[in-house]
């Protein structure tokens, strides 16, 4: 569904996001995306969303080479993939139902259509009850399973997930991976950028590793592989 | 846009405008403030202009008839004034209209012309007072109507009405170049306070952009915004200037009963037709242009 081939990215003249990077991930699979910091995750994310174009190689989403992509045709392509971020991005003014109606309106649908699937979408998260909520009145957890719904409500293909719980406690992290692996065990597939190593052993996924902008290891029911063995400086920041 | 979505954008215009409340009352009274001053110096504009179209309207050539002319050169000269491209008005005042002009005029002191009343008394000319098409054109005119034959001598304001028109002429270009002026400080005041409150919600506008919106889906909200800050901030200075203008002139009328301001009504419609667009253009040309920059994701 997914593929990924001699992809480049360069920044300016001299930094090198991406190097020659190939991958192919299938319909219903689970991916983790690891690595440090300058690894090269979010730059791959960011191409997924084709929010950047690469300096050079293809990637093909539902065999579409996406970085041939018009302007106009950018909406369609991200209407079929859920995002979930680590800073959640929810619009604070509107209630959780509005947030996730969001992405239904923005494909035109209707409003029973709305009002029949945003409520499913946040039955799925746990959060029905708290609908009529504005989200700064939410706990961290809760914003990101709000995040999550709005992801899903789309029913799209594909959900990519940016650090997603890079905001949370351990606890938390864990409901929200677990909410990860029951949306993909309903058939979509998830690719999930982290630095959460637990996390990543916990749930014995497939582990991409990137390093330095390199593939360096891709394994079925991988851990998570630290590039570099000295302690990271900074934990828990952005790629 | 479909209709489903047209109620939904102008929806969403409408929640917008109440959600941010404060960035809106600071846009509408940006608005409000600077078509106000442009809208009072628009009244100021068309009141001198119209003072000074009437001081124009009242400059005309006077020509006496010489009075030694024969029927035929008076035949002759009535005719070539008659079909004077460039005269408007053309009218015979015989010596005994001139007179009993002159009497009325003297009013009270009137029995000082007793004895010039009769006919062959009477030491005034017969004469034609002329309007030309083109005021400024006056001297023109004059000098060329001065050599018919029958003319006996011509009057028209020399050495005034030039001045006078020049003075009107630059009147009318500094209270053009003002407006202009006053207008583009409106676009710049205006689009910089929209641009503010687009960009405290660029963050909207790039989740927007993540959840697969098109340009145009986040667009129209904005372009429906821009409208209605732009309306309520126009009409605002509508009223008041025109309140305030019938206001003026029933002092005028009152009090310096020799200045004729134009009427309240013809300049309440003519402000209203001019700042009422100027409004919601500025609106949606501020909003939309805001809104563009932060389309990028």
């Amino acid at each position: 569904m997914i593929e990924i081939s001699h992809l480049y990215k360069q920044f300016g003249n001299d930094v090198v996001a991406l190097k020659d990077l190939n991958l192919v991930i299938d319909r219903g699979e689970f991916v983790f995306i690891v690595g440090s910091s300058g690894a090269g995750k979010s730059t791959l994310l960011k191409l997924l969303l084709k929010e950047i174009s690469p300096t050079r190689g293809s990637i093909k989403i539902f065999g579409r080479d996406i970085t041939r992509l018009k302007g106009r045709q950018i909406p369609l392509l991200r209407r079929n993939i859920g995002m979930v971020f680590q800073d959640f991005r929810l619009l604070n003014d509107r209630n959780v139902f509005e947030n996730v109606a969001f992405t239904l309106r923005v494909t035109g649908a209707s409003s029973k259509e709305i009002r029949k699937r945003v409520p499913l979408s946040l039955e799925l998260v746990g959060l029905k009850d708290k609908q009529f909520k504005k989200p700064d009145e939410l706990s961290g957890g809760e914003q990101q399973r709000v995040c999550v719904a709005r992801a899903i409500v789309n029913r799209p293909a594909v959900v990519i997930a940016d650090e997603p719980t890079g905001n949370l406690d351990p606890n938390t992290s864990m409901e929200i991976m677990k909410l990860f692996e029951e949306i993909n065990v309903r058939g979509t597939t998830v690719i999930v950028a982290t630095h959460a190593k637990e996390l990543v052993d916990y749930f014995q996924k497939r582990v991409v590793v990137l390093d330095r902008g390199r593939l360096i290891s891709d394994q079925e029911r991988g851990v998570y592989i630290d590039a570099h063995k000295e302690p990271l400086l900074f934990p828990g920041g952005g790629a | 846009m479909r209709i489903r979505n047209l109620f939904y954008f102008l929806g969403e215009a409408l929640k917008s405008v109440v959600r941010h409340g404060w960035m809106s009352i600071a846009s509408i009274a940006v608005v409000a403030m600077t078509l106000l001053i442009l809208g009072c110096f628009m009244v100021l504009n068309f009141n001198v202009a119209n003072l000074a179209e009437d001081i124009k309207e009242q400059v005309q050539i006077v020509v006496y008839i010489d009075e030694n002319a024969d029927e035929q050169t008076r035949e002759n000269l009535h005719n070539k004034l008659v079909a004077h491209p460039e005269l408007d008005e053309v009218r015979f005042v015989s010596k005994d209209e001139a007179m009993e002009r002159l009497k009325r005029q003297m009013g009270d002191r009137a029995y000082l012309l007793d004895g010039y009343t009769e006919e062959d008394a009477n030491p005034l000319r017969d004469s034609y007072e002329l309007r030309t098409k083109v005021p400024e054109n006056i001297s023109l005119v004059a000098e060329e109507i001065g050599n018919y034959p029958g003319v006996g001598y011509i009057d028209y304001g020399e050495g005034i009405v030039e001045p006078l028109f020049q003075f009107t002429g630059v009147i009318r270009y500094i209270g053009l170049a003002f407006m202009v002026g006053l207008a583009l400080t409106a676009i710049f005041l205006i689009s910089h306070t929209i641009r503010l409150t687009v960009y405290i919600r660029r963050r909207e506008i790039q989740i927007m952009k993540y959840v697969g919106a098109t340009n145009w889906f986040i667009r129209w909200p904005f372009i429906f915004e821009g409208l209605i800050l732009g309306l309520v901030g126009a009409v605002i200075p509508v009223l008041v200037v025109q309140f305030s203008y019938q206001a003026a002139v029933e002092w005028v009328q009152e009090n310096i009963y020799f200045v004729t301001l134009l009427p309240p009504q013809q300049i309440g419609t003519e402000i209203a037709r001019i700042l009422m667009p100027l409004g919601v253009v500025l609106g949606i040309l501020g909003s939309t242009l805001s809104v563009r920059r932060f389309l990028n994701v």
